[in-house]
């Protein structure tokens, strides 16, 4: 990461009327670094990005792209984003060498460098077998990649990507990913995703919004670890507490034990066991417990996202820049 | 200006792809070759002014048909997110897109030349009021287009740009109307200077005045820089 951001939040806000979508947002991207934007839906992923890209302004704060202001200096920026809004932005009658002719010339590439440029970033999105075909006729998963293709023309410094891979099966998505890392090595991608284990696999931080207010920026160790201790067992049984403890920690893949007495029924334990991520924790659990205590019931949870953001929202209820 | 350029070309490119430019072209010149036969017949003279005075009413119309989609569809079909975040000013988006409506006004006007061969091999025509009326027509277009995309550009829905604009536009064809019910000199001159059909007159009938060709010129200009303020505005 170089020592001055690519993209720069400084105490973003953005209101619609009296309503305010995203609150007093900062973080930085650097040449070189993947940052994931992790939020569920209605999170303010979307509207943060479009503001970045210059869509719509912020109602107060900067954003500095490249140190362009986006404010005062949007299509100066402009040139030096790449942009992949939610919904691929696709003139369906066009085809797709024609829609990616254009915006290549909007973008600047010379035009005797624009047919090396469209074939580049269709290798790259795997669009080669479609070039001529007009855009209405393509899957959903061209289109994407389509998308995909016409933010990385020009090799921008800056590249923005919501939800890139919605709508790709697997294979494709495994590609999709590796067309950003090898990007990110040197330029500044922002990548907004809700879905976990994206944001692990490829970014190097990954912020964490919420209703409009950054929750945290972590390592995606750190985002990691929230996801390990979310995967729990949770059980209610009779019996005596020290003994149930000692019988879980037994047990291999338990890695804590919460026991406490149940307030509504005298007698029942409640116990939250924190335990591995791996498949079959449950199952030794309940072949342990059953045969010393009476068990009434046994429930996994699994790490989803809301979990994790349950985990740092308690530990970190509106958090700044951590890195 | 590379930027104005490629939104223009496209602007062409999707025009044509769609079914709307070939639609208008068809209607424009079936109404005018009718309108044109129909006066010819009807009064024996070997002259424009019915048909352009027709050609009018028709544009009225059909230029809400060509400028609805300018930025409606983009806003409609998120493509305006693309657009509005690539190194273009809006002044170059309005302006590239304008130019491709113009395009098709130009392309309708040359083709109801047509009706000018028979004019002219069985009569003798006065040239100078036939371009002047052309000149008003191409001149009344400029503002009709200028005015639909900024309707176009206010809201997603073609159809509701679409009407609007036709309102609007045949609001100030027939604007001219009021003048009879005014007292008051003033204001019966200025409900006259907003007429689109009286300046559309005087060039038909040969009168190329400064003053009208201002005023459209002034009218397109403002619609364009609403469109723009609009685009900026949306920010």
């Amino acid at each position: 990461m170089s020592a001055s951001p690519t993209i720069r939040l400084d105490s973003v806000s953005k209101r619609y009327g009296s309503r305010t979508i995203i609150h007093d947002l900062s973080f930085t991207v650097g040449r070189g670094e993947i940052v994931g934007f992790l939020g569920p839906n209605g999170a303010g992923k979307t509207t943060t990005m479009r503001m970045i890209a210059g869509f719509t302004a912020a109602t107060s704060g900067r954003i500095t792209v490249a140190g362009h202001d986006m404010a005062t200096d949007n299509v100066s920026a402009a040139r030096l984003v790449g942009y992949l809004p939610e919904r691929p932005p696709l003139y369906d009658v066009l085809d797709v060498s024609a829609y990616l002719r254009f915006v290549a010339r909007v973008k600047g590439v010379r035009r005797a460098a624009i047919h090396g440029e469209i074939e580049r970033v269709a290798a790259a999105c795997r669009l080669e077998a479609v070039l001529d075909d007009e855009i209405f006729k393509l899957s959903k998963g061209y289109r994407q990649r389509l998308g995909l293709a016409q933010a990385l023309l020009g090799s921008p410094e800056v590249l923005l990507l919501d939800e890139p891979t919605a709508g790709l099966d697997p294979g494709q998505i495994q590609e999709t990913r590796e067309v950003i890392r090898a990007f990110g090595a040197d330029h500044a991608v922002l990548l907004s995703t809700h879905i976990l284990a994206e944001a692990t696999l490829i970014c190097q931080r990954v912020a964490i919004i919420n209703h409009g207010r950054l929750l945290a920026i972590d390592s995606p160790a750190g985002l990691q670890r929230a996801m390990e201790e979310t995967n729990r067992v949770a059980l209610r049984v009779t019996g005596a507490a020290p003994a149930l403890r000692d019988t879980l920690l037994a047990v291999d893949g338990v890695r804590a034990v919460d026991v406490r007495a149940d307030a509504a029924e005298p007698g029942v334990l409640t116990v939250n066991c924190q335990v591995d991520a791996r498949d079959g924790v449950e199952a030794a659990i309940a072949r342990a417990v059953a045969g010393r205590f009476d068990l009434h019931r046994l429930e996994r949870s699994q790490p989803t996202l809301e979990n994790v953001f349950l985990r740092y929202v308690q530990e970190s209820p509106a958090s700044g820049e951590a890195a | 200006m590379s930027g104005t350029l490629a939104v223009y070309q496209k602007e062409m490119a999707t025009y044509f792809r769609s079914p709307i430019a070939y639609y208008v072209v068809a209607v424009f010149l079936l109404g005018s070759g009718y309108f044109f036969l129909y006066n010819i017949f009807l009064s024996g003279e070997t002259a424009m002014a019915g048909t352009f005075q027709n050609m009018g009413v028709l544009l009225m119309t059909l230029a809400p048909v060509i400028s609805m989609r300018l930025l409606a569809a983009e806003y409609n079909a998120g493509t305006a997110e693309l657009l509005l975040t690539l190194p273009l000013t809006p002044w170059q988006i309005v302006v590239g897109k304008f130019l491709g409506a113009v395009t098709i006004l130009l392309l309708i006007t040359a083709g109801s030349m047509v009706d000018l061969i028979p004019l002219y091999l069985f009569g003798t025509p006065e040239t100078t009021t036939i371009l002047s009326g052309y000149l008003g027509f191409v001149l009344l277009g400029l503002a009709s287009l200028a005015v639909g995309q900024l309707f176009s550009t206010l809201t997603h829905n073609q159809i509701v740009a679409a009407l609007l604009s036709a309102a609007v536009l045949l609001a100030f064809w027939w604007v001219g109307h009021l003048q009879s019910f005014q007292a008051s000199p003033g204001v019966r001159a200025f409900v006259a200077y907003l007429s689109f059909s009286r300046h559309f007159t005087d060039f038909i009938q040969g009168l190329v005045r400064t003053e009208s060709v201002v005023f459209y010129l002034v009218v397109s200009g403002i619609a364009l820089t609403l469109s723009v303020a609009y685009l900026q505005w949306r920010r």
